[in-house]
């Protein structure tokens, strides 16, 4: 990444120098057993605590015509994220489609144990899974109505809640159109995707990108000019879902269908 | 002193000036008390919370993270037909089984023998796309001559490499 060198004295984020030095030394002894048993990432750029936000932009794509409802991404993202018991960052929705008449729509427990088959008692045409999550949106309103700025955007593109000073007032659950965020049962917050950050910034996919088994799910980063993901986002008939509502979603989607909302 | 003097007012001025510098005081302590200390480093939120996100513990590390101690299994599975489907998919996330840090196990890892497992992605459904391998299970087992119990799939395919 040779275009990417050049400014490499901006500032690192989030930890400041003395901060950083201070605990990576205490730390040292500890990481280098990680270092061991976690392979390093392999995401171009990236180089362990070096992340520099400047020059990420993430983006998400999902291949609704490759996913197989399996749902292990559902639990994935339940045990890296702590997820709480019946709530969900994200989640695979099945469609039925008739020639005529109402679709079939269902998510039991968001997909965490897969999907039975059911009998709809339609003569289904089409058939798809769709998985959801945090659309990321560029311009999002659940930003916006935050009465106390708890709701914010990284600047690689990433939409976080700060825990901490979340008042738990739930605007920001009703302003989304996507369903992605709910109040946390434990910590009476609200709780959302956060694209793995923990894991994106140190080189690694999401867990949902990692454990898909059939490449449904995909991470891409803008600022990366040799990513396969924006290769596609440039090349293919890409989707997102409710444009109409002009948030700029950046979790595009191939082979949507107009049934989806 | 003349009545008419200007110092007259400055008692005035005074009081409005103590006026101002106390709540001037009063907001300043109460911006200190009630603004977080990394309040907009970086735009309007709370700084600190962006490390915070990522300081988060990683639990998933991949088919990588196993071969270290499984490297029987690791061979085996990245030769056959399911080199595409993680280990922690079927198992579990890999910092439930051993500790990061020190490098040692501290939990058993799940081992779903179950026929389940399997229909999780291999059961016939209308939604699943057409062109993935997907079986009536009942019938695929009873047609080539199995016994349908609740780990017959083991009887014929080996998980980590089913061909
Ligand atoms: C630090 C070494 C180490 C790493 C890394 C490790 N394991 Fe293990 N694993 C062990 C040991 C040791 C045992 C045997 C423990 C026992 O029998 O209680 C074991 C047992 C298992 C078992 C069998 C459990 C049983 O009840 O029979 C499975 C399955 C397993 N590991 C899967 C994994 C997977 C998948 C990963 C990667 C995500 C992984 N392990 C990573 C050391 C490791
Ligand atoms: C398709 C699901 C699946 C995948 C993928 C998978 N496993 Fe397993 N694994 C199983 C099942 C099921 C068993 C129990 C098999 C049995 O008892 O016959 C098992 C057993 C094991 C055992 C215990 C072996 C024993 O004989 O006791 C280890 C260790 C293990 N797996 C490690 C791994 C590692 C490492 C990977 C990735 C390289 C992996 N598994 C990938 C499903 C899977
Ligand atoms: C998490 C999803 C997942 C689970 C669980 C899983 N598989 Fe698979 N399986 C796959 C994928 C993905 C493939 C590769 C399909 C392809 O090549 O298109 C595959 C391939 C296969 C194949 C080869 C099919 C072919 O025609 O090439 C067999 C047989 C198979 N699996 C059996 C099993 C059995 C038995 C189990 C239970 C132990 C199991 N699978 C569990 C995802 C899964
Ligand atoms: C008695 C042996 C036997 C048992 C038990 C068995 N299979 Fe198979 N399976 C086979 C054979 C043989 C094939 C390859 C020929 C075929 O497609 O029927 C196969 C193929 C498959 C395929 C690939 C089908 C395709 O279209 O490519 C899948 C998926 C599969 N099995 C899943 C399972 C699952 C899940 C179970 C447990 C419910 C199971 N099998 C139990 C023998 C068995």
């Amino acid at each position: 990444m040779a275009r990417h060198d050049k400014d490499s004295a901006r500032p690192l984020i989030p930890i400041s120098r003395r901060e950083f030095l201070n605990r990576s030394s205490s730390a040292l002894a500890g990481s280098m057993v990680i270092a061991l048993i976690l392979p390093e990432g392999s995401s171009a750029g990236i180089a362990g605590a070096d992340y520099d936000w400047d020059r990420h932009r993430w983006v998400y794509l999902i291949d609704t015509t490759k996913c197989i409802g399996c749902g292990s991404c559902v639990r994935a993202c339940r045990a890296e994220n702590s997820v709480p018991e019946d709530m969900y960052r994200t989640w695979v929705e099945r469609y039925e489609i008739p020639a005529e008449g109402e679709a079939f729509i269902d998510s039991p427990d968001g997909a965490e144990h897969g999907f039975d088959p059911v009998a709809t008692g339609l003569s289904v045409r089409k058939g798809f899974f769709v998985p959801k999550l945090c659309n990321h949106c560029d311009a999002t309103p659940c930003i916006q109505v935050c009465p106390v700025g708890a709701s914010f955007a990284t600047r690689d593109g990433v939409v976080l809640v700060d825990p901490e000073h979340c008042i738990g007032c739930g605007y920001c659950v009703q302003a989304c159109p996507y369903g992605s965020r709910f109040i946390n049962p434990t910590t009476h917050t609200a709780d959302k995707c956060t694209l793995c950050y923990h894991r994106i910034t140190t080189g690694r996919k999401t867990a949902c990108v990692e454990i898909c088994p059939v490449g449904a799910r995909r991470l891409g980063d803008r600022k990366n000019p040799d990513d396969e993901v924006i290769e596609i986002l440039a090349t293919q008939r890409v989707e997102v879902l409710q444009p109409e509502l002009l948030t700029r979603p950046q979790a595009f989607y191939l082979g949507l269908d107009m049934e989806v909302r | 002193m003349n009545p008419e003097s200007p110092l007259i007012h400055a008692k005035h001025v005074f009081r409005a000036a103590i006026l101002l510098l106390a709540v001037l005081i009063a907001m300043l302590l109460g911006r200190s008390l009630f603004v977080p200390e990394t309040w907009g480093e970086f735009g309007p939120y709370r700084g600190a919370a962006v490390a915070e996100h990522r300081d988060k513990p990683i639990r998933h590390g991949g088919n990588d993270s196993c071969a270290m101690c499984h490297d029987a299994e690791y061979a085996e599975h990245a030769g056959g037909e399911h080199a595409s489907v993680q280990c922690e998919s079927c198992h579990g996330p890999v910092a439930f089984h051993v500790d990061l840090e020190e490098g040692e196990v501290v939990a058993e890892m799940p081992v779903h023998r179950s026929r389940e497992l399997c229909e999780l992605c291999h059961l016939r459904l209308e939604a699943r796309p057409a062109d993935f391998p997907q079986v009536d299970v009942r019938e695929h087992v009873l047609s080539n001559g199995g016994e349908f119990t609740p780990d017959a799939c083991f009887e014929c395919h080996d998980p980590h490499s089913p061909i």
